[in-house]
């Protein structure tokens, strides 16, 4: 255990940021928070970092309890959104600061930062103004300055969102190549899901203020713990469509499903079914459900098909180049091994 | 033409309110009897240093100026050093309800009173602590005049600082008076130069207090001293304009050697 947080609660005014949140970490795991804007994802990792203070719980990094700790003094680095690079510093000074702060001599202070400038690629960026460097290179230059003392844990905050498309995709596996190489605890708070599926060992789902799963990627995707992790995870998102359940029978316009005995006697359920999980076809196929072409994406490799029954929608994949015009008549198919099945009550998953 | 109207306009309001300052550089170098001549001699007179001279001469003159120098500049200085910390503390430390801005606002209050109101109450107590008559009283008192102004400008500037910045040295190991001094600092250079230039120019300028608080010519500022060229049996216009003028030299020089700071300062949110 290296990072671990204990019924975290925090208030701000009359909203509850977080309610009761309890998580650990493994040594040099890779912890990615992930929730929709407001979930209080980025008030967890201040409360790690000791920028803000939590009404309950507990913080404790190596069996040391800090939750009272000067945010100076927890020997944890953080990259922020915006990089808060020091402006008044060269890149040099920048990477260097934290060792400046402990005192180092400053012959070791030069000789670290060119090694990690170097590690980072940024040799030749050391005498310059932050203001003078580009995006993607102000924020290798906050990675620097968060690897140059080996803290304990890294937290970073969004630290690829500024950047434009192609360079997050490259920062990502640099990161994670990085992170690797370091093998320092690293929570790493984003609400865009493909960055988490990418980077994480393990994912903490948060919705207002709760933890709603906590699992390696591909159970998060496979085995959604409930309505909101299947819809949050995954691009495009998992069809959902409710339903009841009769006699072993789940109904909705236009399909019924053999449900499994572990449904038992619920009468309200939510079908989930991701969109690699349906068959599609143009021509009529028995027992498949008939329905209208609503549009069609055809992104080179796949073709991604919406179409649309009984006032729902439901996406699939299907092989790059199939065609089907708009408002055509189409069949699909629902696996049913493949189908997750809810509580529409609880939202819970029933497993 | 829209442009010549506009320098035309700019040249008329720059005629209106530097004719004062016209009007008492040529004093400052009239003979007596060009100086009362009716209809003024505008252009058309020979030039004279005698007034220069005269309070150069006159040994009180350089005392005064020195005297001015030391209280705008100390109580600068003061100010600026106790009022960044306040300021800091406001715009950044977790207050209660809406206390941040009641305090903000109550010291800013305190520059609302007219200072006649506290001349008197200010005179006994600097008696009781005997400096009346002193450096230190005056600078004390400048302190006084000015810190709220300090505390409510830098205050401003503070929070048009990302925070994120102070947050990313605190996680770097800084403690907060280092955040202040290494961090903070460095960022308001703007805004603190623009600020200490109006607390010289208000110190440079003060008249009531010294007036006051200072009547012994050992610890006269120069607004007094030049206010002490009018005696009971004349009064001495020459000597004052030429002390007058001297006295503008040292505001236009903190203000042309900041004005660079000053725009930029006054334009709020220049740090970004």
């Amino acid at each position: 255990m290296s990072l671990r947080v204990e019924n975290i609660t925090k208030r701000f005014g009359a909203r509850d940021a977080l309610r009761g949140v309890t998580l650990e970490t493994r040594d040099g795991e890779f912890v990615v928070l992930l929730g929709p804007s407001g979930c209080g994802k980025s008030t967890l990792l201040r409360i790690i970092a000791g920028l803000e203070e939590p009404d309950q719980g507990v913080v404790r990094l190596h069996d040391r309890d800090i939750t009272q700790l000067d945010p100076s003094r927890r020997d944890v680095a953080m990259v922020f959104q915006g990089y808060a690079l020091y402006p008044h510093m060269t890149v040099a000074q920048n990477i260097g600061y934290p060792l400046r702060v402990r005192r180092r001599p400053s012959s070791e202070i030069s000789a670290e930062v060119e090694k990690v400038a170097a590690r980072l690629g940024l040799a030749h960026l050391l005498r310059n103004q932050p203001k003078q460097l580009s995006g993607g290179e102000r924020q290798r230059v906050a990675l620097a300055r968060a690897i140059i003392r080996r803290p304990q844990a890294f937290l970073m905050d969004e630290p690829l969102s500024n950047l434009d498309s192609r360079l997050r995709i490259d920062m990502r596996a640099e990161l994670k190549h990085l992170q690797h190489e370091l093998a320092v605890v690293t929570l790493y708070v984003t609400h865009d899901q493909v960055e988490a599926m990418t980077l994480a060992s393990r994912i903490a789902i948060l919705k207002d203020g709760l933890l709603q799963q906590y699992a390696t990627p591909p159970e998060i995707y496979h085995r959604p713990a409930n309505l909101f992790v299947a819809g949050f995870v995954g691009s495009p998102a998992m069809n959902l469509l409710p339903g009841t359940a009769e006699s072993g029978i789940f109904h909705r316009a236009g399909l019924s499903i053999e449900l499994p005995a572990l449904t038992g006697a619920r009468r309200d359920l939510t079908l989930g079914i991701r969109p690699e999980d349906v068959d599609f076809s143009m021509a009529e196929q028995p027992g498949w459900t008939p329905a209208r072409v609503w549009v069609t994406e055809d992104l080179g490799n796949e073709t991604l098909i919406r179409l649309s029954f009984d006032e729902a929608f439901v996406t699939l994949r299907a092989p790059a180049g199939t065609r089907a015009g708009i408002d055509s008549l189409a069949w699909f198919r629902i696996r049913p091994e493949r189908v997750h099945w809810f509580d529409s009550q609880t939202t819970e998953a029933i497993r | 033409m829209k442009t010549i109207l506009k320098y035309s306009a700019a040249l008329l309001a720059m005629a209106f309110a530097l004719a004062p300052i016209y009007w008492l550089i040529t004093i400052s170098l009239k003979t007596e009897i060009d100086q009362f001549a009716s209809p003024p001699v505008w252009f058309t007179f020979t030039p004279t240093l005698r007034h220069y001279a005269g309070i150069f001469a006159h040994d009180a003159f350089g005392h005064y100026f020195l005297n001015s120098l030391i209280v705008s500049t100390c109580s600068t200085l003061i100010a600026l050093a106790l009022g960044l910390p306040a300021a800091y503390g406001l715009a950044r430390f977790r207050w209660p309800g809406d206390w941040s801005r009641g305090i903000s606002f109550w010291i800013l209050s305190n520059r609302m009173l007219p200072p006649i109101v506290t001349i008197i109450p200010m005179f006994l107590m600097l008696r009781e602590i005997h400096l009346l008559n002193s450096l230190a009283g005056l600078i004390l008192v400048d302190v006084g005049l000015n810190l709220p102004f300090v505390v409510w400008m830098m205050r401003g500037f503070v929070e048009d600082l990302p925070r994120e910045i102070e947050e990313a040295a605190l996680l770097d190991g800084e403690s907060r008076l280092g955040v202040l001094l290494l961090i903070v600092l460095p960022l308001v250079r703007p805004g603190l130069a623009a600020t200490a230039v109006f607390c010289l120019i208000v110190a440079w300028n003060e008249f009531l207090f010294a007036l006051i608080l200072s009547q012994t010519q050992s610890a006269m500022t120069l607004p007094v001293g030049i206010a002490s060229h009018v005696t009971q049996y004349e009064i001495q216009w020459g000597a004052m304009s030429a002390a007058g003028v001297v006295a503008i030299l040292p505001v236009l020089i903190f203000a042309s050697a900041a004005q660079r700071y000053f725009v930029r300062g006054l334009s709020l949110g220049a740090i970004k």
